[in-house]
């Protein structure tokens, strides 16, 4: 029987699991109190157990679980609030001053662009000449982007006159009225349903004055229906999914920075490729879906990396997008080794260094087709 | 409560040639304690399915299986109607003596994976397999399913489970599963096994491997893992290779009969050819110095 002191342990224990980020409600708890009543409490490792069977859900807090769990019952070092935390910094690189905020400070510059300008005007300025107040507008237009997604026919059929597979149910009921004769004939066909879309962010220094729109971007993205998985990377990948999933963009922004632990770090393309790859890709998410990467191609490490494996990526994806900021300017030529080892696998390679430019992606990838046999 | 600790349901489990190790036998064992569905997660190849499998075995219960895949839809998963044998019934009965109601019997009900669960009248093992593949709207209808079992066929009425079936899920974590659908279940992770327990897996389930090559062969897994490939080796792989060179008639591991067969562990061109020559040979040298 789990006695008075049991409940108590268990229950501040669930506090300090909150404490680390996971989600443990009151019912959890409950189900973790019950679970101890029915195992041997001496044995340290079936406790271990119960506990991690009942107040986690996700592999991702198998570790902060760990530290608690010693933490607590074995009385080791006290528990580090997040592991996130625990990352070593990027070193030798650019960073700028103080805690990382709600993402990197837009320093276009103070002065004042002079007074009012229109929204049209604003959607052709480039991100990083804006000043404060005309990004504040400006993530307003973001905000009400509408990205379109290409569609996937599904396997499950709907009622359709004009559908071509006989809606044999339909068809039973009908015939009662003429004695088993299918007069009234009914069909169905395959419904739709939009394709998986990926988006991958670089955050990394070199893109510090879009990262924070195109931030807003991903979260306006995930207004376009279910299955839109979001990721940010310098140095190394993050999953940001959960943290934009709330309706409110700042909000969102606020979750997202703090799980991001090097805004504006160095840039490492090919090996936060290769973790998406280990690490989702290999869980089938590439698969069928329209993946996005928004970076400026500028990569500290081998390009060769980045050829390999983009190749990789592109080899299960239904198509690969290549958003580069730079690109907006004229004159930019991809000669950086970075973009110029990824431009074989990309289907399309398109600006994104302004609100009219993330406009014209999201019709961009409501048409895209599936890319060419590489 | 067929079990009256997690030492008995681990020698139950071992009797069917399945070892679990501690950690997943204190959640099959707190699954059918605390009558909650169990969520198995963990890469591929690491034994999910096949615990289920030795639960139910040694439970004495039927397996019933749903597999999940893109597009499952109440049709295949719970329910459907009969509709040729309806229409030959409509053809049988006389003009104006057949009525809706009559075409809705239980008679014209085809049974599908979960009703069937929900109806069988011993208690049977439901496996729901790599749910993580089906649609969010269908595990949106599991989550009912899950949380008061029973299932509303609109002609019929709703229908309660007699007994209650034991659930185990699994999912290869293609993506995250709804919070509201884990909040029903315990969840285990089962991560790759360790050397030891390897070859105690690969020596039950081989029968005639010889020592010298189950022990080779478990740390030679091991080290394919700790490598960078695309896909690591699960204990399926193993089990399927050490069969391989077993039937090959095989005593211990060496670079030629490893190239042969290498095949059966690493199924991606790019982790092949990763594997070259020299580092083979000293992975060779590794595992048979132990």
């Amino acid at each position: 029987m789990a006695g008075d002191a049991v409940v108590r342990h268990v229950v501040v224990f669930g506090r300090v699991l909150r404490e680390a980020g996971l989600e443990v409600g009151p019912g959890r708890v409950a189900d973790a109190l019950r679970a101890l009543d029915s195992i041997d409490l001496d044995r340290h490792e079936d406790v271990y157990w119960a506990l991690r069977q009942t107040l986690v859900a996700r592999r991702e807090d198998l570790e902060s679980f760990d530290l608690a769990f010693d933490a607590w019952f074995l009385g080791a070092a006290a528990p580090r609030p997040s592991r996130v935390q625990d990352r070593p910094r990027p070193t030798g690189t650019r960073r700028k001053g103080g805690v990382p905020g709600p993402g990197p400070e837009l320093d276009g510059g103070e002065q004042e662009s002079g007074g009012w300008s229109a929204d049209e005007l604003l959607r052709s300025k480039d991100f990083a000449a804006m000043t404060h107040e005309e990004f504040v507008r400006a993530r307003r237009l973001i905000a009400r982007i509408a990205v379109s997604r290409p569609q996937r026919s599904t396997r499950r059929l709907r009622r359709d006159r004009k559908g071509t597979v006989l809606d044999v149910r339909s068809l039973a009921r009908r015939s009662l009225a003429t004695g088993g004769d299918p007069a009234v004939r009914a069909f169905r066909s395959r419904g739709e349903a939009p394709r998986k879309l990926v988006l991958i962010l670089d955050i990394s220094g070199s893109m510090e004055a879009y990262a924070r729109a195109l931030l807003l971007y991903l979260h306006a993205a995930r207004g376009s229906g279910r299955a839109v998985e979001t990721f940010a990377f310098g140095t190394r990948l993050t999953r940001l999914t959960r943290e934009l999933a709330t309706r409110d963009p700042e909000a969102a922004l606020a979750a997202a920075s703090k799980r991001v632990v090097d805004w504006s770090g160095g840039t490492r393309i090919g090996p936060s490729l290769k973790e998406y790859n280990d690490e989702w890709g290999r869980r089938a998410l590439t698969r069928g879906a329209v993946v996005v990467l928004l970076s400026d191609g500028c990569e500290r490490g081998d390009p060769a990396q980045i050829d390999a494996e983009l190749a990789r990526l592109a080899r299960q994806a239904f198509a690969v997008v290549w958003v580069n900021p730079l690109k907006g300017d004229a004159a930019y030529e991809p000669l950086a080794g970075g973009m110029r080892a990824a431009l074989p696998h990309v289907d399309r390679f398109l600006p994104g260094h302004d609100v009219a430019s993330l406009e014209a992606l999201g019709r961009v990838l409501g048409g895209i087709e599936r890319r060419h046999a590489a | 409560m067929a079990f009256g600790s997690i030492d008995e349901l681990e020698a139950a489990l071992a009797e069917r040639s399945y070892l679990a190790d501690r950690g997943l036998a204190t959640a099959l064992y707190l699954a059918l304690k605390l009558e909650k569905p169990l969520l198995l997660e963990g890469e591929a190849g690491v034994g999910k399915t096949e615990a289920a499998k030795s639960i139910a075995a040694a439970l004495g219960a039927p397996v019933i299986r749903l597999q999940c895949y893109e597009g499952l839809d109440v049709a295949s998963a719970v329910y459907e109607w009969n509709y040729a044998r309806q229409l030959l019934h409509i053809r049988a009965a006389q003009d104006g003596t057949l009525h809706e109601a009559d075409l809705f019997g239980r008679e014209f009900l085809i049974r599908r994976p979960l009703l069937e669960a929900i109806e069988s009248d011993v208690p049977v093992l439901l496996l729901i397999d790599e749910v993580d593949r089906a649609d969010e709207e269908f595990e949106a209808f599991l989550l009912e399913v899950l949380s008061e079992f029973q299932i509303t066929v609109p002609e019929l009425g709703t229908i309660t489970a007699k007994q209650r079936p034991y659930v185990i899920l699994t999912s290869n974590r293609t993506r995250e599963l709804h919070d509201a659908l884990k909040r029903r279940c315990l969840y285990h992770w089962i991560g790759h096994p360790s050397v030891e327990r390897e070859i105690e897996i690969v020596r039950l389930r081989v029968p005639g491997v010889p020592d010298r090559l189950a022990a080779e062969a478990a740390r030679f897994a091991a080290e394919l893992r700790s490598l960078d490939l695309q896909k690591p080796p699960g204990l399926a792989e193993t089990i399927d290779w050490v069969r391989a060179l077993t039937a090959l008639g095989q005593q211990e591991l060496d670079v030629e009969n490893i190239q042969a067969t290498l095949g059966s562990m690493l199924k991606y061109h790019e982790d092949l050819l990763s594997l070259r020559d020299d580092v083979l040979a000293g992975l060779v040298a590794g595992v048979r110095g132990g």
